[in-house]
């Protein structure tokens, strides 16, 4: 029996419409990738003006590719022919898992292995049967598959950073700096680097190609939701969730309300809610299920920023989600009959978040406990006072090599042996190994170098693991008898000339001086001897010259910054001789 | 609160359109059906004379109603023909002499209220009123109970699209409606009386408002404008707050249909038996709609072509309304009591469904708390539809009619429930 039976009207609304809805949903952001990665870099002059339209190449041709390969499925394996083969097509919305794809990686990744994510995309949906059958979000198998085998290239040529952000932001992304910052972090930490949280919103942020306006996706979310193109309550539940456990964290650590905000605006979180989250065929149907499913992916997601090497979490929540898709929906189908069926599931979810934010509110210590994995000592000699370490920390894009020598418990030397970030000249410039080595008993106060962010907090993390293992490892001390923080070798009588030859101890060791007295002035200050690492910036900042001049007020002359304890040892020194001189004059008279 | 859709759509064709009559069509087809009763006893043979009002057949179930001749003319012969669920019944063929002759003329009973209950469930048996809105149960059964009857809810709401039968009864007979809904009420002892209506028939609302004064017991109460807010559960759940297991009398709560109160108005006040009802003709495909007074066991088509006819030549007969009504292969329907609205739409073709993309529009709509898209998923397993209790659909059709990929849910989900009716056995 084929007879038709009713109901014989149908609502006007069709699975085309509801694509159409979520690509004029996409419009404004692809709309404003262009402008962002294309248009500003170019006004900067940073890149060319043919490059302008490269972000929209970079998401039409794994597009192309994903509706190519799908229609070759289609006449290959399926057997489609001419009018079959058109509606196929138009009805299996095979470019969107390349869309999606170009949308949610760096801009900077090579266009070859977007393509093949985009190509990997359209085989796992095929895998599974295709539209409508597909267990795992297409896109995302994507992302994973280039996650997996090419995950180095996330961070080439700038990674997330386009062209003109890689000279304006200080950092990457912010949940990649998030990871590297210290404990929590702080206000100045996490948000500053980046403007401000309005730069979050609005988007002119580093990040995936299509990801960064919160804005955008906002948008999107309210249009999507009024034509009923989504399931609204996937990403409504999920933005709360992760809105609710990290502003409990927050709390915790009296952070204020910018925190959570922070936490959702970042990380291509509301993106990923409102686009990959809701994908219909991958995400539950049934309303309870929909809801439980967004506040699993809420607690997924904090839990792998929080407690996982991987920032962000958004992408990795959403495949994890899709396995329980069809679970969900079993308890989903059920509590529409009788909803206590759910109530285990939302217990369990409630639980979690409250655990969750407690836990990681409270036990949340980054580094100092933890031993940081990206850290590596290759080797470590100690001899008599001197251990000298080489050990490597992973920085922006490979591994640093550096060397570490500590004489004494104190640093004396910090130098790169290997490195191939992006920015390097930067760190070069501003002497930021030197300024480690100055700070080296206040590193937590140094800051990190504007548009080498990663690199420098690397440096800074390599050097805070030097000294931690050296804390730890217990150098027995050898404390020379003889050395003495200040001596005088001797003092040389020569006519009106009275000179000292004195040693004092400064920040590489022994530094030996000859002080010239006439007429009870200072007249000349010679270095015969110093094994300061930055000595330099005491000769270049005329330091001797203004201790001379103003011998008479030697305490009211400021150390020279960066080389500060070599200018204190020279002083300390000064004053010292000049005590033990005018001791002298009074005996003698 | 009943799960639903606004779904307002074609009732304006009929809605203001006077309504007209055809009682004098040659001949009459009248089913030998009551309800789903087919198993009737047939008292009359080809060649008899018989009255409008003459007992043609008697059903031999539990519940015995007559049926009626709804001419005076001699019985031609019995033929098939179609049924509103698109089944083929048994009918008696009667041409009309157009005399309108009746056996005996009854006095006009002048207080309705008047009646005792045996007298009352008497003259409904007798007149063979039945349920108009759909099933076509015998209506006297409702109130031959020994249970405490609290709650008489008179279903004015007619939440199907197109059909607009009710709506001007409701316009055209209140005074006679009020009258009956207090006697009934009067006679079975029945506290409060509700007549529930759509929000959105303000003007039907308004002009109660003039009458309430007289009936203090009868309240009007305003429903949303969804489909399918007349769903009896949910009607009652709404108005009342309670839910039944099997039927509505286990809470004291009867429920009539608007058509079926004025019948039993004219069975009270008239002794007159359900020989004719207001049947809506409507739909794109008829050149006129419109809500037409007609006498049962009328061909639907000998009413469409006394009406104007058709737009085009091909169209889909469809017995009921959009959601819930069927369509009718051979186009000779036969207008029963329980037959509110002939459709005429466009042929649909099916090549506009494609794959379920899974957006959960089905398990957010269904009135009836099912999950359509998985019922779908599982239809080849027995044990998960019964999980899935597709059982409890109400075949409102509105999975079909909101998904997005055209997938018939509702053919799907009704035969899941054939399927499980084997499964048990
Ligand atoms: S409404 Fe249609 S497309 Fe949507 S889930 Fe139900 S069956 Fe699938
Ligand atoms: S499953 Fe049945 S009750 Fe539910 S919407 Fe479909 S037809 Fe109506």
């Amino acid at each position: 029996m084929t007879k038709i039976i009713g109901p014989y009207i149908k609502s006007k609304n069709t699975t085309s419409k509801m694509m159409l809805n979520l690509i004029l949903a996409l419009l404004p952001i692809i709309v404003f990738t262009v402008y962002k990665n294309g248009f500003l870099p170019y006004q900067a002059g940073k890149i060319d003006l043919i490059h302008i339209f490269y972000p929209l190449l970079f998401i039409l041709l794994p597009s192309l590719v994903s509706f190519i390969i799908e229609t070759l499925y289609a006449i290959v394996f399926l057997k489609k022919r001419n009018k079959d083969i058109i509606r196929y097509i138009r009805n299996s919305y095979s470019f969107f898992p390349g869309l999606f794809l170009g949308l949610v990686l760096p801009i900077n990744m090579p266009i070859w292995i977007v393509l093949l994510g985009a190509a990997v995309a359209t085989i796992s949906k095929m895998i599974f049967g295709g539209f409508g059958k597909n267990i795992f979000n297409p896109a995302l198998i994507g992302y994973l598959f280039i996650f997996l085998l090419f995950s180095s290239y996330f961070q080439v040529d700038g990674g997330y950073l386009n062209k003109l952000e890689v000279d304006t932001i200080s950092s990457s992304t912010p949940l990649t700096n998030a990871v590297l910052v210290e404990g929590i972090g702080d206000y100045d930490s996490l948000v500053k680097p980046y403007g401000s949280l309005i730069n979050f919103f609005t988007g002119m942020i580093p990040g995936a190609v299509g990801e960064t306006s919160a804005l955008l996706c906002l948008l999107a979310l309210i249009y999507l939701t009024i034509t009923g193109a989504i399931k609204w309550r996937i990403p409504v539940v999920y933005i709360l969730t992760v809105f609710f456990i990290t502003s409990f964290i927050g709390n915790i650590n009296d952070l204020g309300m910018w925190y959570p905000l922070f936490q959702i605006l970042s990380g291509g979180l509301m993106f990923g809610a409102v686009f990959m989250a809701t994908d219909p065929v991958t995400s539950p149907t049934t309303c309870q299920a929909q809801i439980l499913y967004g506040l699993f992916l809420g607690i997924l997601t904090v839990g792998i920023r929080y407690l996982t090497p991987f920032p962000e979490g958004v992408f990795i929540s959403i495949l994890v989600m899709n396995i329980f898709a069809r679970v969900l929906d079993i308890v989903g189908s059920k509590a529409k009959f009788d909803f206590r069926v759910s109530l285990i599931p939302y217990l369990i979810a409630w639980a979690l978040i409250i655990g969750l934010g407690f836990y990681i509110g409270n036990n949340y210590v980054k580094d100092a406990s933890k031993v940081d994995a990206n850290f590596k000592i290759i080797s470590k000699e100690t001899i008599g006072n001197k251990t000298t370490y080489i050990a490597t920390q992973k920085g922006y894009v490979s591994d640093i090599k550096a060397e570490v020598i500590i004489n004494n418990e104190k640093v004396i030397s910090y130098k790169v042996l290997e490195q191939s970030e992006s920015f390097y000249y930067k760190i070069y410039d501003s002497n930021y190994l030197d300024t480690l080595v100055n700070n080296q008993f206040s590193l937590n106060n140094v800051d990190t170098v504007s548009g080498a962010t990663v690199t420098s907090t690397s440096l800074k993390k390599l050097l805070q693991n030097v000294l931690k293992d050296y804390d730890e490892s217990d150098i027995p001390i050898i404390y020379d008898e003889e050395e003495k923080d200040f001596e005088i070798i001797n003092i040389e009588n020569n006519e009106d000339k009275i000179i000292y030859n004195v040693n004092k101890k400064s920040f590489g060791g022994y530094l030996q001086l000859r002080i010239t007295f006439v007429h009870d002035v200072i007249e000349e200050i010679t270095v015969v001897n110093q094994n300061d690492s930055y000595f330099g910036l005491v000769i270049d900042a005329n330091y001797i010259t203004t201790i001379i001049r103003n011998q008479q007020q030697l305490e009211e002359i400021d150390t020279v910054s960066g080389a500060t304890i070599s200018s204190q040892a020279i002083k300390d020194a000064i004053t010292k001789t000049i005590e033990d001189y005018s001791g002298k004059q009074t005996i003698n008279e | 609160m009943i799960v639903g859709k606004k779904l307002d759509i074609g009732k304006d064709l009929s809605k203001y359109n006077k309504i007209n009559s055809f009682l004098n069509p040659q001949y009459v087809y009248v089913p030998l059906v009551s309800g789903s009763d087919k198993n009737i006893t047939v008292v009359v043979k080809k060649g008899d004379y018989v009255y409008k009002g003459s007992i043609i057949g008697k059903s031999k179930g539990n519940f015995r109603i007559p049926i009626h001749s709804s001419v005076s003319g001699i019985v031609i012969d019995f033929i098939e023909k179609s049924y509103l669920d698109g089944s083929k019944v048994k009918c008696v063929k009667i041409e009309n002499d157009f005399k309108e002759q009746v056996i005996s003329k009854k006095e006009v009973v002048t207080k309705i209220s008047k009646y005792s209950k045996e007298d009352f469930i008497k003259v409904l048996q007798t007149c063979g009123v039945i349920g108009m809105g759909g099933a076509g149960f015998p209506t006297y059964v409702k109130y031959n109970t020994d249970k405490k009857v609290d709650t008489l809810i008179v279903n004015a709401v007619e939440c199907e699209p197109y059909i607009t039968a009710d709506y001007v009864l409701v316009q055209d007979k209140m005074e006679e409606l009020l009258e009956v809904v207090d006697a009934v009420m009067e006679i079975n002892g029945i506290k409060e009386g509700i007549i529930a209506i759509k929000k959105s028939n303000n003007e039907l609302i308004k002009k109660f408002y003039n009458y309430l004064g007289t009936y203090p017991k009868i309240k009007v109460v305003g429903v949303n404008n969804i489909y399918p807010a007349g769903w009896e559960r949910g009607l009652i759940t709404k108005v009342k707050g309670v839910d039944y297991h099997k039927l509505p009398l286990e809470k004291g709560i009867v429920v009539n249909n608007v058509s079926t109160m004025l019948a039993i108005y004219e069975a009270l006040k008239y002794h007159k038996p359900l020989v004719e009802r207001i049947v809506t003709f409507t739909g794109e495909d008829l050149k006129e709609p419109q809500n037409i007074l007609v006498k049962i066991g009328t061909l639907a088509s000998d009413v469409i072509e006394h009406i104007g006819g058709t737009v085009k030549e091909n169209y889909l007969l469809i017995a009921g309304g959009p959601m819930m009504g069927s369509e009718i292969d051979d186009k000779d329907l036969i207008i029963t009591a329980n037959c509110s609205c002939v459709l005429l739409k466009d042929l649909v073709s099916d090549n506009d469904i494609v794959n379920c993309m899974r957006c959960g529009k089905c398990t957010d709509v269904c009135p009836a708390h099912l999950s359509p898209v998985l019922i779908k998923d599982n239809l080849k397993n027995v044990k998960n539809i019964k999980k899935l209790k597709a059982k409890r659909c109400i075949e409102c059709g509105l999975c079909s009619y909101i998904c997005p990929s055209k997938i018939r849910l509702r053919e799907l989900v009704i035969e899941a429930k054939k399927k499980m009716d084997s499964g048990v056995k």
